[in-house]
C-alpha cells in the first residue's frame, strides 16, 4: 500500500468560503452571482473534490473516514479504505455505519451554539460574549477557587477520552488538583472488568467473527451499536458469505429480538439476567461430555470436572433460564463440535445485577473450545505504542455519580464549585430517580463545552463552543482495536464553520493565563502541538504503516493515510483459564413487566438524536422513526386490550411514569416492554425537541454487584391503556408492500 | 472520427444473506443524493422518500401456525429501483421523462416529469417517489447538499439513479481522463461505487458493470444467477420475476439453516 | 407607430422591444447573438479585450481549472494581483479599475460577478471532457479557439456577452454533429 494511493490530501492551506448552492425552481440571488475569493487557496476548485482522511467521532468505535470536501464544505463521508478498524479486506473499501453518515449533519446542523455564551445572572438569559472575555471569566473563577484552597471542588465531566486529549485533561486536572470523571450512558465497565478477569487484559479484545464457524452472543447488539458496529457488520459479512463453501453459524441468546437477533440463525430466548446460567449450563454440557479442551476443562472447574458444574444440569436450570434442556444440550454440542467457535456477551446481558456474573461466564466458554487467542475466536489488543496513552481516561462505573448526586446536593464531604462539561450529557442520561438534574442546580458556576445546547448545557452558566470532530485536530485510540497496534488521526478537513474553538486548545490556553505549575505542567501552545510531540514518538519508532526519513513527511504521512498502524505488533497474551464463575442470580424489584431499554440504532443513547437523518432512519425491526414506541407482545396486547399506537403508561417501581404508544411486536416475549433509548429531549436542537420520551428516567438506580456498573436492564414496570391513542410514524405501510413477494429463502439441510 | 465508447450494462447483486439490516445504506443514499429530510409529518403522510429501503417481513417458522412469540423469525432484504430492463414505469409517463438507456440504468429526466405520477402507480417495487412539497433545508443545513446532484423541486418524481453522478464522472476521470476501462477496482479506488455500496458495512450490496467479464457481479451471477448456474446452491432471483420486467438488480437468497427440505429451482 | 416601436427599437425586456424581429433573426438568418440579453455591468471594469485580446493571454491562465474540472472557474482576486502588484494600468479609467482590484485585495473582500453563461440546476454541464474532445480533434488548435465554440470571440468583447443560446437544442445539436452521446443522463441526473 503506497502512501498516496488515492487522492488523500493532507490539509495543505486553509480552506475557503462560498460554496454555490443549488436551489429550486427559482434561480436565488447567489447563482446570479460568480465569486471571486480574494485568497487563492489549494483546495477552493469549483467543481472538484477533495478528500481527507480522519477519524469518526460519531460513536466511541472510532473508524477511519474520508470526508468529501467542496469549495470548502463538507459533502460526502466514506470509510478511509486503509484504516484497520473499518476496513474491508477482500473489497477493499472501508465501511461506514449510519450515524458516521450523519457526521456532515453535525457540522451544519442549524442550531449548533454559533459562539460562547455567559448567562445574565439577573434574567436568566444567554448573552453572546467573545472568546476572551468568556477564557477570563473561566480562568477568573479557577484561579480564586486555587487561591481559597478549594481546587478539589472542581470537577471536569467528560466523555471517556481517548488518546492525546485524554493525556491533555489528565494533566490539567492534576496539575489544577481538580477532579476528573468520564460519563458514559451505556457504560462497558462490566465488560471490561470481565475481560480483566478471564483474560487478565487491560484492553478490549478484538473478535475474529469472520473467521469463525460457529458464533453465540449473549445479549450484544454487535451489529447495531455495540462497541465497533462497522467492523462487527464486516466480520459478520464474512462470516456468511466470504468463504468458499462455508457458512458460519450464528446464535444470539437475548430476551428480546434484537435487529442483531434477527440476523441469527437461531434466536433463543432467555429470561432477563439469565445468560450466565445458560453458559455454565452449556460448560456443563460440555465438559461432562469431555468435548472440551482438557487443561482448560480442568483448570475452569479448579480439577473437579464436570462435578464442579454439577448443579448447572440442563434439565435442573433450563425452567429457570426459560429454555428446554434440549437446547440448552444442542447449543453446547455445536459450540464444542463446530470450531473456531465464539461466545461473546454484553449489552442487557451485561446490564443486570449479576452482569459480571454473566459475563464471565460467558467469555470462560471460550477457552473450552481453545478459541482464546486464536483464528476465529477471541484476539488480544496490545498496549497502545506509546506508553502511557490512555485508552479510557477518567471512565467510573454508575456508583460514583450517585455519590457525586448526593454530594452536589448536600455539599458533603465537600461541595463543588465548579463543573466543567465536555462531550458528556449526565442531565440526560442518568435515571431520574439519582436525581442528578436537581442536585446540580446547587453548583454555582457550571461550564459547558457542547457543540449543541444539549440538557447539560441549557443549565451552564458560561458555554464555550467547541469544535466538532470535522474542524478539529485529535487521535484515537480504538477501543477495542483491530488486534494490533493503532493510533487513528483526526484533522480539521473544513474551517470552522461558527465561532468555535478546540477543547484542547482550550484547556492548554486556561491552564497558561492561570500560569504557575498548571502552565509549567502544559508547556504547548495548542493541541495539534500536543498530538505532533505524540506523533513524534510514533516516528521515532521507525516502524509501522508510516516511516519516513525526516518527521515532517511522517506526520504528513500519517495525516494522508488518517493513522498510523503496525500489523506486526498483535496482542498475543495468552492467559490461562480461571475457575468458572458461581451461580448469580439477578435482583429486581417489583413490577409485572420486565422493562428492556435498548440503544436506538440511529440514536444510540441520545446523541444522534439531532440530526434529522438520524431521526428519519427507521428502527431496523418496528420501522418507527422520530419517536419513542413501547414493544410489546402481542399475548400481553391482547390482554391489556392494546393495538399499534394506544398510549401505555409505564409505571417503573420507583414511582417515575412515561407514556408512549405501544407497538406489538410480533417476537416480543411476553412480559417484556422494550423501548428505545435516545429521545425525550428538552433542549438538543430543533429536530429533538420535545420528541418521544426519555428511556432512561425510567431505570431504577441499581447497580451491578461488583463493579458498581448501572444495571440498565434490571428495571421492572407497570403497564396500563391510558385509552388515548395516535398513530406510530413508521416506514413500513409508506409504500404498498403487499405486492412483494416474501423474502426468498435457500432451504439446505442442516449440518 | 467516430470514438467507440465503451459498454456498459449497470447492475447490482444484493445478497440477502450478509444484509443485517442496519441502515447504513439508506443514510448513505440520502446523504448523496439531496434527498429532502423525512420529516415525522411525512411517514404520517406515507410520503416519505427513501430511494433505498430496507423492508422487514415476518414470517412464522413453522407456517402452520400464526407468526407470534416463540413462533417469529424477522428477516430484511433492501430494496431499491430494480432498474428493469422492461420497465413498467416507463410506457406510462405521457411525456417520455423515464426512459431505458443503453448502460441498463431507468433514467428519470428531471425536466422532463410534469408529476402525473402514472409511473409510481405503475411500479411493483413501489420504488417511485413523488415531491410533494418544494425541497426546504434550513440555510446551514444546505451547505452538505452534493453539487453533482439536482435538488427536485415541488411536483416531480425521483428515484434511486444507481448514483448515475458517480458513474458519470467515472465515466470522465476513468475513460476519458486516463482513458482505462471502468472496472470495480478503479471505481472503489476513486470512491465512485453507489453510496449505498460504499457504506454496507456487511458487503451485501455489489455492484458493477456486466460488460466487464472480471467484474464481481459477474462472478456472482456466474455461480448464482438461475439463468446461468443450474446449481441447486444457486441463490440468485430477481424480485417479481413472473412480471417479466427483467430487473437488473439480482437478489441473492437468505440461507436458512433450519428449513430442512431441499427446493430446487423451477 | 407602437407596433413599429415593438418590433424595432431593440431593448433589454424580454417581451417588448423587439422581440420580433430578433426572433424572425435567429430562424431565418441565423443571427443568434441579439437574442440574448445584453452584457451585464460587471463590479470591475475587466476587459478581455485588453486580456487576451491586446496581450494574448491564454484562457486557461485565469480560468485555470477549464481543462481539468467541471467549471472553468473565475480567478481569486490574489491570482489577479500577481501581474497587478506591478502593473497599474494606463490611462486614469484604467488605474481606478486596478486599484478597485488592490483594495479588494487588501481587505480581503471576494469580488461578485455577475454571471454571464448560467445553466439550469438540472443540467451538469462540465468544461473537461469538452476541451478534451476538441483538443483530441484537432491537437494544433489553440485553446481559445475550443473556448470560442460556445462562448464567442472574447477578446473583442469589452463586457463579455453570451452569443449562443445554449439551450438543449443547441447542446443536442452539436452533440449530434460530433458523435457525442446524446443520452438525457448524460446531462440530467
Amino acid at each position: 500500500m503506497g502512501v498516496t494511493r488515492r487522492r488523500f490530501l493532507t490539509m495543505a492551506g486553509v480552506s475557503a468560503m462560498g460554496a454555490v448552492i443549488f436551489g429550486g425552481c427559482r434561480v436565488p440571488d447567489r447563482e446570479v452571482l460568480i465569486q471571486s475569493p480574494a485568497r487563492l487557496p489549494e483546495d477552493l476548485v469549483t467543481g472538484i473534490d477533495n478528500w481527507y482522511a480522519s477519524t469518526c467521532h460519531q460513536c466511541p468505535a472510532g473508524c477511519g473516514i474520508l470526508v468529501r470536501v467542496m469549495e470548502g464544505r463538507a459533502k460526502k463521508i466514506e470509510g478511509n479504505p486503509d484504516h484497520p478498524l473499518n476496513h474491508d479486506p477482500v473489497l477493499h473499501m472501508s465501511k461506514t455505519c449510519a450515524r458516521g453518515q450523519a457526521g456532515v449533519q453535525l457540522l451544519y446542523h442549524p442550531d449548533r451554539i454559533q459562539g460562547p455564551m455567559r448567562r445574565d445572572r439577573a434574567t436568566g438569559e444567554l448573552l453572546p460574549i467573545s472568546w476572551e472575555e468568556a477564557r477570563a471569566e473561566l480562568v477568573g473563577r479557577l484561579r480564586e477557587l486555587r487561591d481559597r484552597g478549594a481546587s478539589d471542588t472542581v470537577l471536569v465531566v467528560t466523555e471517556p477520552l481517548r488518546g492525546h486529549l485524554g493525556l491533555l485533561a489528565r494533566e490539567f486536572v492534576k496539575a489544577y488538583g481538580g477532579q476528573h470523571m468520564a460519563f458514559e450512558a451505556l457504560e462497558e465497565t462490566v465488560l471490561r472488568e470481565a475481560v480483566k478477569r478471564v483474560f487478565d487484559q487491560d484492553r478490549l479484545p478484538d473478535l475474529d467473527l469472520a473467521n469463525a464457524e460457529y458464533v453465540i452472543s449473549f445479549g450484544s447488539g454487535f451489529l447495531e451499536t455495540w462497541l465497533s458496529p462497522v467492523r462487527y457488520g464486516v466480520a459478520y459479512g464474512h462470516l456468511r458469505q466470504g468463504r468458499e463453501a462455508k457458512r458460519g453459524y450464528f446464535v444470539q441468546v437475548e430476551p428480546r429480538l434484537s435487529a442483531t437477533g434477527a440476523n441469527a440463525d437461531d434466536w433463543v430466548y432467555v429470561k432477563p439476567g439469565m445468560e450466565g446460567l445458560l453458559a455454565l449450563s452449556m460448560a456443563y454440557v460440555i465438559v461432562s461430555q469431555g468435548l472440551g479442551d482438557q487443561e482448560a476443562s480442568r483448570l475452569l472447574t479448579r480439577g473437579q470436572g464436570a462435578q464442579y458444574l454439577a448443579a448447572y444440569r440442563p434439565q435442573d436450570v433450563a425452567g429457570a433460564i426459560g429454555t428446554t434442556p434440549e437446547k440448552i444440550e444442542e447449543l453446547a454440542l455445536d459450540f464444542a463440535a463446530k470450531r473456531p467457535s465464539l461466545a461473546i456477551g454484553g449489552g442487557s446481558a451485561a446490564a443486570h445485577t449479576n452482569g459480571l456474573f454473566n459475563l464471565t461466564a460467558i467469555y470462560s466458554l471460550n477457552y473450552l473450545v481453545g478459541s482464546v487467542g486464536q483464528r476465529g475466536g477471541i484476539l488480544f489488543n496490545p498496549a497502545p505504542p506509546v506508553a502511557g496513552l490512555p485508552v479510557a481516561e477518567g471512565r467510573v462505573p454508575f456508583d460514583r455519580w450517585q455519590e457525586l448526586t448526593g454530594r452536589l446536593a448536600s455539599g458533603k464531604p465537600r461541595p463543588v464549585n465548579l463543573v466543567v462539561f465536555r462531550g458528556a450529557n449526565p442531565v440526560h442520561s442518568l435515571p431520574q430517580a439519582l436525581g442528578f438534574a436537581d442536585a446540580l442546580k446547587n453548583v454555582p458556576f457550571i461550564v459547558s463545552f457542547s457543540t449543541m445546547m444539549d440538557e447539560t448545557a441549557a443549565m451552564a452558566d458560561l458555554i464555550l463552543p467547541e469544535h466538532t470532530y470535522l474542524e478539529d485536530w485529535g487521535d484515537d485510540l480504538p477501543e477495542p482495536g483491530p488486534g494490533y497496534e493503532v493510533v487513528s488521526y483526526q484533522q480539521p478537513v473544513v474551517r470552522p464553520f461558527h465561532n468555535t474553538h478546540s477543547f484542547g486548545d482550550e484547556l492548554i490556553m486556561v491552564a497558561k493565563e492561570l500560569g504557575g505549575s498548571l502552565a509549567q505542567a502544559m508547556p504547548w501552545n495548542s493541541f495539534k502541538e500536543v498530538l505532533q510531540a505524540g506523533a513524534r514518538k510514533l516516528f521515532e519508532l521507525n516502524r509501522g504503516s508510516v516511516t519516513a526519513p525526516d518527521f515532517d513527511s511522517f506526520w504528513r504521512g500519517v495525516l494522508q493515510r488518517g493513522g498510523w498502524w503496525d500489523t506486526a505488533r498483535r496482542g498475543l497474551a495468552r492467559p490461562l483459564p480461571k475457575p468458572l464463575p458461581v451461580r448469580e442470580d439477578p435482583q429486581f424489584t417489583a413490577g409485572e413487566y420486565h422493562l428492556l431499554p435498548f440503544a436506538s440504532i440511529s440514536l444510540t443513547e441520545g446523541r444522534g438524536a439531532a440530526l434529522p437523518w438520524l431521526q428519519a432512519t427507521p428502527d431496523p425491526m418496528t420501522t418507527a422513526v422520530w419517536q419513542t414506541w413501547a414493544e410489546i407482545s402481542l399475548e400481553d396486547a391482547r390482554k391489556l386490550g392494546v393495538s399499534e399506537g394506544d398510549f401505555l403508561e409505564i409505571t417503573s417501581s420507583n414511582g417515575t411514569s412515561l407514556e408512549a404508544p405501544a407497538y406489538p411486536n410480533p417476537a416480543a416475549p411476553p412480559g417484556i416492554i422494550a423501548m428505545p433509548l435516545g429521545q425525550g429531549h428538552s433542549s438538543l436542537g430543533r429536530y429533538a425537541e420535545n420528541r418521544g420520551v426519555n428511556t432512561f428516567m425510567l431505570l431504577q438506580p441499581a447497580t451491578e454487584k461488583e463493579t458498581k456498573a448501572l444495571a440498565w436492564a434490571a428495571t421492572r414496570v407497570t403497564v396500563r391503556n391510558t385509552g388515548r391513542r395516535s398513530r406510530i410514524s413508521k416506514f413500513e405501510g409508506s409504500v404498498r408492500v403487499e405486492a412483494l413477494h416474501e423474502v426468498e429463502i435457500v432451504r439446505v439441510t442442516k449440518g | 472520427m467516430v470514438q467507440e465508447r465503451p459498454k456498459h450494462k449497470w447492475t447490482m447483486v444484493v445478497d440477502i444473506d450478509r444484509c443485517s439490516g442496519c441502515q447504513a445504506c439508506v443514510v448513505a443514499c440520502q446523504a448523496e443524493n439531496n434527498i429532502t429530510i423525512n420529516e415525522q409529518r411525512d411517514f404520517l403522510q406515507r410520503r416519505a422518500k427513501e430511494w433505498i429501503r430496507i423492508e422487514r417481513y415476518w414470517e412464522a417458522i413453522d407456517p402452520s401456525k400464526p407468526a407470534e412469540f416463540p413462533n417469529v423469525k424477522a428477516r430484511f432484504i433492501p430494496i431499491m429501483c430494480q432498474q428493469c430492463d422492461n420497465a413498467p414505469c416507463e410506457p406510462v409517463c405521457p411525456v417520455y421523462a423515464t426512459y431505458h438507456n443503453n448502460e441498463g440504468l431507468n433514467v428519470q429526466v428531471y425536466n422532463r416529469c410534469v408529476g402525473t405520477r402514472y409511473c409510481a402507480n405503475n411500479c411493483p417495487y413501489q420504488v417511485r417517489f413523488f415531491n410533494f412539497w418544494e425541497p426546504v433545508w434550513p440555510e446551514s443545513l444546505r451547505n452538505q447538499l452534493n453539487p453533482d446532484v439536482t435538488v427536485r423541486s415541488r411536483g416531480i418524481m425521483e428515484k434511486c439513479t444507481f448514483c448515475v453522478q458517480r458513474l458519470s464522472r467515472a465515466r470522465r476521470t476513468i475513460e476519458g481522463r486516463r482513458g482505462k476501462r471502468i472496472t470495480d477496482e478503479s471505481m472503489t479506488e476513486e470512491n465512485l461505487m453507489p453510496a449505498c455500496v460504499m457504506a454496507c458495512p456487511t458487503g451485501a450490496l455489489v455492484f458493477g458493470d456486466r460488460e466487464d467479464p472480471k467484474s464481481r457481479v459477474n462472478e456472482l451471477l456466474k455461480e448464482h444467477d438461475p439463468r446461468q448456474a443450474k446449481s441447486v446452491a444457486a441463490r440468485g432471483y430477481r424480485v417479481l420475476e413472473d412480471l417479466t420486467t427483467e430487473p437488473n438488480v439480482v437478489y441473492l437468497k437468505k440461507v436458512d439453516p433450519h428449513l430442512k427440505k431441499v427446493k430446487a429451482h423451477a | 407607430m407602437l407596433v413599429f416601436l415593438w418590433l424595432v427599437v431593440p431593448g433589454p425586456w424580454p417581451i417588448t422591444g423587439g422581440l420580433a424581429p430578433r426572433v424572425f433573426a435567429h430562424y431565418f438568418w441565423g443571427v443568434e447573438s441579439t437574442l440574448y440579453r445584453p452584457a451585464p455591468d460587471q463590479p470591475l471594469a475587466f476587459s478581455h479585450v485588453t486580456h487576451a485580446g491586446a496581450l494574448e493571454i491564454n484562457c486557461a491562465f485565469c480560468h485555470r481549472t477549464v481543462e481539468k474540472e467541471e467549471t472553468a472557474s473565475v480567478p481569486a482576486v490574489e491570482q489577479c494581483i500577481f501581474c497587478h502588484k506591478i502593473i497599474s494600468g494606463t490611462g486614469d479609467a484604467a488605474v481606478a479599475e486596478v486599484q478597485k482590484l488592490r483594495d479588494a485585495f487588501q481587505e480581503e473582500k471576494p469580488l461578485n460577478w455577475v454571471r454571464v453563461h448560467r445553466l439550469p440546476d438540472h443540467v451538469q454541464f462540465v468544461h473537461e471532457p469538452h476541451i478534451r474532445f476538441f483538443a483530441q480533434q484537432d491537437p494544433a488548435a489553440p485553446l481559445e479557439a475550443t473556448c470560442a465554440t460556445c462562448h464567442g470571440d472574447v477578446k473583442t468583447m469589452t463586457k463579455v456577452k453570451q452569443v449562443r443560446s445554449l439551450k438543449m437544442g443547441d447542446c443536442v445539436n452539436c452533440h449530434k454533429d460530433y458523435n457525442a452521446p446524446t443520452d438525457c443522463a448524460a446531462c440530467h441526473y
